[in-house]
């Protein structure tokens, strides 16, 4: 059995309510979830199934009304917000259907971004990244900003700052839903092979029916709900 | 387990903020002009209104009393003889102005016997204001030498000469040499009377000066009134009326004893000019006022700037919170963008007005065809040249003012960012 410590995470009753005007809406319902470290998890569902609400309550973006989450064993429900920007940058990489990378800084600086607030010397952040860069078929991009790299490549880079810190976790919210089928296949394969040979733990949240078969789990939500939750070999 | 302490990461949010405000350059650009032209305009004018006010006031404390007066506290009111300083303190004054901490700032000084009187001739009688003055020290306090039109001014060897405004002169229908009489209660305080000699007529530019003043040699006044070497004050011109305050409380140290004993006081020009400190206070006031409307609309500019700024990027303020950065952080990369505009755009505005106010160093600015060559207030003649001064605190005031007021206007958009609902921040659309 799985304990506490060993996985990435665990939620146990978690709820998430929003409050719209006079309306509460409940977005996560009662989810109790454990995800051991090297998963390559998919919460898969229809929009408005309460995927992302539940990776962003994982990461530490959004609070939960009830319900324990546990993130490399750490009770994440009752942090403070620099206990939450700590958790963050120290044990969750996010990579996001946008990219979202930080146009001002180069791609190298992008990835480097996380480690540069982790206070990891400059030589090993430029040797993780650089192997990164090499590993995922962008070395010679480094200096580029996002505006001059294409939507593939910016996912790319995103996921190598997500993964070089080295966290606990990867969270993705469709990380494949703004490519086109050969750039979401190569990513695919970027991560499967970060998750094979280097053991990082991806959850991803996307209703990809590609990305679904590459996953080695598929957690179904219907309502805020798990509805299914599948292990494929 | 409590987490590690977060670090203050200030190269990165010092990286971020000044990338963005070149990444927004073009708008970075107008309001940093904006805001050197502002500061531009506030040092310039500034150093004008210094220099303006610095010409007044020792115009106006050298027709009076000088920058400091030492002399009789009921003597301010009472204008009266009996009222006049022991010879003891005058002495103690003149000790004190030649010490070193304060004799470097000294101009000029002067022991006077001013008393009220009555001139009068074979063609009428006039109240007048007789200031009996040792000709030497009085010619550098007063320069009422320089405004001599006919004759010369006193010398020390005189005994009854009189040097009298053009305006009395006309009213008493006297000439150079002609012989006049001055009447005025005495130390013994009886009525006596001096007979003079006109040897020099002047015109100052100030018609109440013009139409009472006599000067007379210090001696004959002694003489006269039976009041030997007293004098009813003591005044002083600094090189610099900020000195005003050093040099006043180093008196009133050295005369604490007299000061006790309500034998002495020493006056500030503020006191003792009061009307010459409002007219200065009034139009620093209308300064500060145009400037303060001007910098609250520069103010709003450099808001509007930072805030849109702000708004434009709010998902990534959103990605930089996820990625670890506390909200405070991120409120500070907002904070450092305005401050940045600001003070590097404010020392670029004050470097360009310290360059103007240099240029206009030597020569001033003439503005006598807006207030023509013959214009005085308050016993003051207002020279129609303006030069700029300098003045190292004023400088310091202004970029402090500029620097507060771009951390107040960026406080708002920092807050602005630094509140976001981070999961939110993701969901906005480019």
């Amino acid at each position: 059995m799985t304990d506490t410590y060993s996985a990435a995470v665990r939620t146990n009753g978690l709820w998430k309510v929003f409050q719209q005007e006079a309306e509460e809406v409940t977005a996560v319902r009662d989810v109790s979830l454990t995800i051991d470290r090297g998963e390559f998890t998919a919460l898969a569902g229809p929009s408005g199934s309460g995927k992302t609400t539940l990776l962003n309550v994982i990461g530490g973006l959004t609070r939960p009304t009830r319900g324990d989450v546990l993130v490399a064993g750490r009770e994440v429900s009752a942090m403070s917000n620099q206990e939450l920007a700590r958790l963050r940058l120290d044990e969750v990489g996010f990579i996001f259907q946008a990219y979202n990378l930080l146009p001002v800084l180069t791609a190298m600086e992008n990835a480097e971004f996380p480690m540069l607030l982790q206070g990891i010397g400059a030589e090993e952040r430029q040797a993780r990244v650089r192997a990164l860069f090499e590993r995922t078929g962008m070395s010679g991009l480094e200096d580029r900003r996002p505006g001059k790299l294409s939507g593939g490549q910016q996912q790319r880079v995103a996921v190598i700052r997500a993964v070089a810190s080295k966290p606990a976790l990867v969270l993705a919210d469709e990380p494949t839903a703004n490519l086109d089928s050969a750039s979401s296949e190569a990513l695919l394969d970027m991560m499967s092979e970060l998750n094979r040979d280097l053991g990082v733990t991806f959850v991803f949240a996307t209703h990809d029916g590609h990305v679904m078969e590459r996953s080695r789990r598929v957690v179904q939500m219907v309502d805020g709900s798990i509805d299914a939750d599948e292990i494929r070999t | 387990m409590l987490p590690r302490s977060q670090p203050t990461h200030v190269g990165v949010i010092l990286i971020l903020a000044l990338r963005n405000l070149r990444r927004q350059l073009r708008r970075s650009i107008l309001t940093a002009s904006a805001m050197v032209i502002g500061g531009w305009l506030l040092l310039f004018s500034f150093s004008l209104g210094d220099g303006m006010h610095e010409t007044w006031i020792d115009s106006g404390v050298r027709m009076s009393g000088g920058h400091v007066t030492v002399e009789r506290p009921e003597y301010r009111l009472s204008r009266k003889i009996e009222d006049r300083l022991p010879a003891d303190v005058r002495s103690a004054t003149e000790r004190a102005l030649e010490s070193p901490e304060i004799s470097a700032q000294v101009v000029a000084q002067s022991a006077r016997l001013t008393i009220t009187g009555l001139a009068s001739s074979p063609a009428g009688a006039r109240p007048a204001q007789v200031i009996a003055v040792d000709p030497l020290a009085e010619a550098p306090f007063s320069m009422f030498d320089d405004q001599v039109i006919e004759g010369r001014y006193l010398e020390p060897d005189d005994r009854l000469a009189a040097y009298v405004g053009i305006g009395l002169v006309e009213s008493l229908d006297l000439r150079l040499g002609s012989r006049f009489v001055v009447q005025a209660q005495d130390a013994a305080q009886d009525i006596s009377g001096q007979l003079l000699r006109v040897v020099g007529i002047f015109q100052s530019g100030m018609p109440e000066a013009d139409q009472s003043v006599i000067h007379i040699p210090f001696q004959t006044g002694g003489d006269w009134l039976g009041s030997d070497r007293d004098v009813t004050n003591v005044g002083v011109v600094l090189a610099d009326s900020a000195m005003v305050a050093a040099v006043a409380t180093h008196l009133e140290r050295v005369l604490a004893e007299p000061i006790a004993r309500g034998d002495a006081s020493v006056l500030k020009w503020r006191e003792s000019n009061p009307a010459l400190y409002a007219a200065v206070a009034i139009d620093d006031f209308g300064n500060y006022l145009i400037y303060g409307i001007l910098f609250t609309i520069i103010g709003f500019g450099i808001v509007n700037t930072v805030l849109m700024s702000v708004l434009h990027r709010h998902r990534e303020f959103g990605v930089l919170q996820a990625l670890g950065l506390t909200p405070g952080q991120t409120g500070v990369i907002v904070l450092v963008e305005g401050l940045t505009l600001t003070a590097v755009s404010g020392v670029i505005g004050v470097s360009l007005g310290l360059l103007t106010t240099w240029y206009f160093f030597g020569d001033g600015i003439d503005f006598s065809t807006l207030i023509g060559e013959d214009m005085t207030f308050s016993g003051v003649v207002i020279d129609p040249v303006v030069v700029p001064m300098f003045r190292v605190s004023r400088v310091i005031q202004i970029l402090a003012f500029i620097f507060v007021m771009g951390a107040a206007a960026s406080a708002y958009p920092a807050r602005r960012a630094a509140t976001i609902d981070t999961a939110e921040a993701m969901k906005f659309e480019r």
